[in-house]
């Protein structure tokens, strides 16, 4: 199968990128190295194409009370110009993606997926409209989207011209806001969001030359490009969970310790019935490693050397050079004691049990 | 930046190089295996007096996103270990070539035909890349 490319591609190859197949796309994995892609985001500022993700575009009267529907984190309530994370979940409380929907208005709604689950997702969700005065729209292949995050992503943004230096001073414009911007005849979205635990911005554009034009002038003033590797390290420093790791189609986001999403106070949503009475297997544990680098798939042992889980995502830690990881460990099997192992190979290690992310990003 | 294919050493298809003195190897992973893991940041090593057989697995290099094991290209008995790289497995990265992981004393050196020579093993790399 042909992959597909984003608009960036020559852009990425010219920067001698090193490319591979993600989700059907051919994406940059890393341009110069994982240590000094996500130094850069930490400290100063970095630059994602991330454009094989998926857009889909709700309008209509009932746009809002549809996507409260559909997820199961509150929408309807939300104000507003705001965005929210979510899981979308199946009448079961199964976790079909976790996605971000940005509330335009109560009559337009854009939900941003996971690449791999464009297809999965668009069949769900166009499935359930049936019954409600909305029209759907798959915009995937119209919008790129440029993330740009670090401490001095504002100031990148205002010299692109997408944020006024005001509304950063005066903070009118905060975590997870979202607007719409016109930048030399495109309408493009805006929204304070991102994946890695920094503040930052993500850019919808639904222009291929000012995509073009942006990331090479965001280079210019500053911006390291980065790839996916670093991405996947950023986000696993700050624990926030990837579907296909973490969240996946045989587990609720019960199981993977994320009860703040679930709203079951809400009058009624998909999977509501299911997940107000349901007890979790899992729990999702953060372990670090001092010496020894945690892998998806390694068993996690208690002290008597039983396995009680398994490593979801594993890597070295850029930040704190040691290994982190997110597993899941069976509820039942949670050791009283809280010491963990982890099993590398023919060696076990003991890990250290944290409750809190293994590294503080800068947003907010 | 142009990778190296040194002439005066031996490779394996999996990406090790070896270069023999007497009956004793030393062997390492190349230029393109350390470009194609990025920062290498962690390395298992075996003991001394370890038997491996040809193709065995005697250690793992480890990127920050990837795990690889290392491969030794001849069958005999480790009688080296390089323990500097415990602590500095970014050598590696810097100077494949100097970095030596082992040293094997072979069991027969014509296991050496069966390896390919710099410009067979540039091509192999050529057609993986």
């Amino acid at each position: 199968m042909e992959l597909q490319k984003t608009v960036l591609s020559e852009d990425h190859i010219k920067l001698e990128a090193k490319m591979a197949a993600f989700a059907g796309f051919s994406m940059p994995i890393q341009y110069t190295s994982v240590k000094n892609e996500v130094t850069s985001v930490r400290e100063k500022v970095g630059i994602f194409d991330v454009s094989h993700m998926g857009e889909f575009l709700v309008t209509g009267s009932e746009a809002a009370k549809f996507v409260d529907f559909l997820i199961t984190n509150d929408f309807f309530e939300v104000e507003d110009y705001k965005a929210v994370y979510s899981p979308l979940c199946r009448e079961d409380g199964t976790v079909i993606d976790d996605l971000i929907a940005y509330k335009i208005s109560n009559d337009e709604v854009l939900i941003c997926v996971n690449a791999s689950n464009i297809k999965k997702d668009w069949d769900w969700i166009s499935n359930q409209a049936q019954k409600f005065d909305v029209t759907l729209t798959d915009q995937s292949n119209d919008y790129s989207l440029l993330a740009i995050q670090g401490p001095n992503a504002p100031e990148l943004l205002i010299k692109l011209g997408i944020m006024k230096k005001d509304e950063i001073e005066q903070n009118t414009f905060p975590y997870y806001s979202i607007k719409r911007v016109s930048l030399e005849g495109n309408q493009i979205i805006v929204a304070r969001t991102g994946y890695t635990g920094e503040d930052g911005f993500e850019v919808f554009s639904p222009s291929p030359e000012m995509t073009k034009r942006l990331w090479s002038q965001a280079i210019e003033n500053g911006g390291t490009p980065c790839g996916l590797a670093a991405r996947d390290v950023l986000r696993l420093e700050v624990c926030y969970p990837l579907y296909g790791h973490e969240l996946a189609d045989n587990i609720t986001p019960l199981d993977a310790s994320l009860k703040w999403t679930v709203k079951n106070k809400k009058p009624s949503f998909i999977g509501k019935d299911f997940l107000a009475s349901y007890e979790p297997k899992y729990k999702l544990v953060k372990l670090a490693l001092e010496k020894g680098i945690p892998r998806e798939g390694y068993n996690i042992l208690n002290s008597n050397e039983e396995i009680i889980g398994k490593v979801t995502s594993g890597t070295l830690s850029v930040m704190l050079n040691k290994g982190i990881s997110l597993g899941l460990v069976e509820k039942e099997k949670f050791p009283k004691d809280k010491r963990f192992f982890i099993q590398i190979r023919k060696n076990i290690f003991e890990a250290t049990y944290q409750t809190k992310p293994f590294f503080k990003g800068g947003h907010k | 930046m142009s990778l190296l294919f040194p002439s005066h050493l031996k490779f394996t298809e999996d990406h090790e190089w070896a270069e023999l003195k007497s009956d004793v190897a030393t062997v390492g992973i190349t230029d393109f295996a350390q470009s194609a893991l990025g920062d290498i940041v962690y390395i298992e090593l075996p003991e001394t007096g370890t038997a491996v057989s040809k193709g065995d697995s005697f250690g793992v290099v480890e990127s920050i996103k990837s795990v690889s094991d290392l491969y030794s290209p001849f069958s005999g008995t480790i009688v080296e270990v390089n323990k500097e790289l415990e602590d500095a497995a970014e050598k590696i990265n810097e100077a494949p070539y100097d970095s030596w992981i082992i040293k094997v004393k072979v069991s027969s050196v014509d296991e050496l035909e069966g390896l390919l020579n710099s410009e067979d093993y540039k091509s192999h790399c050529d057609k993986n890349s």
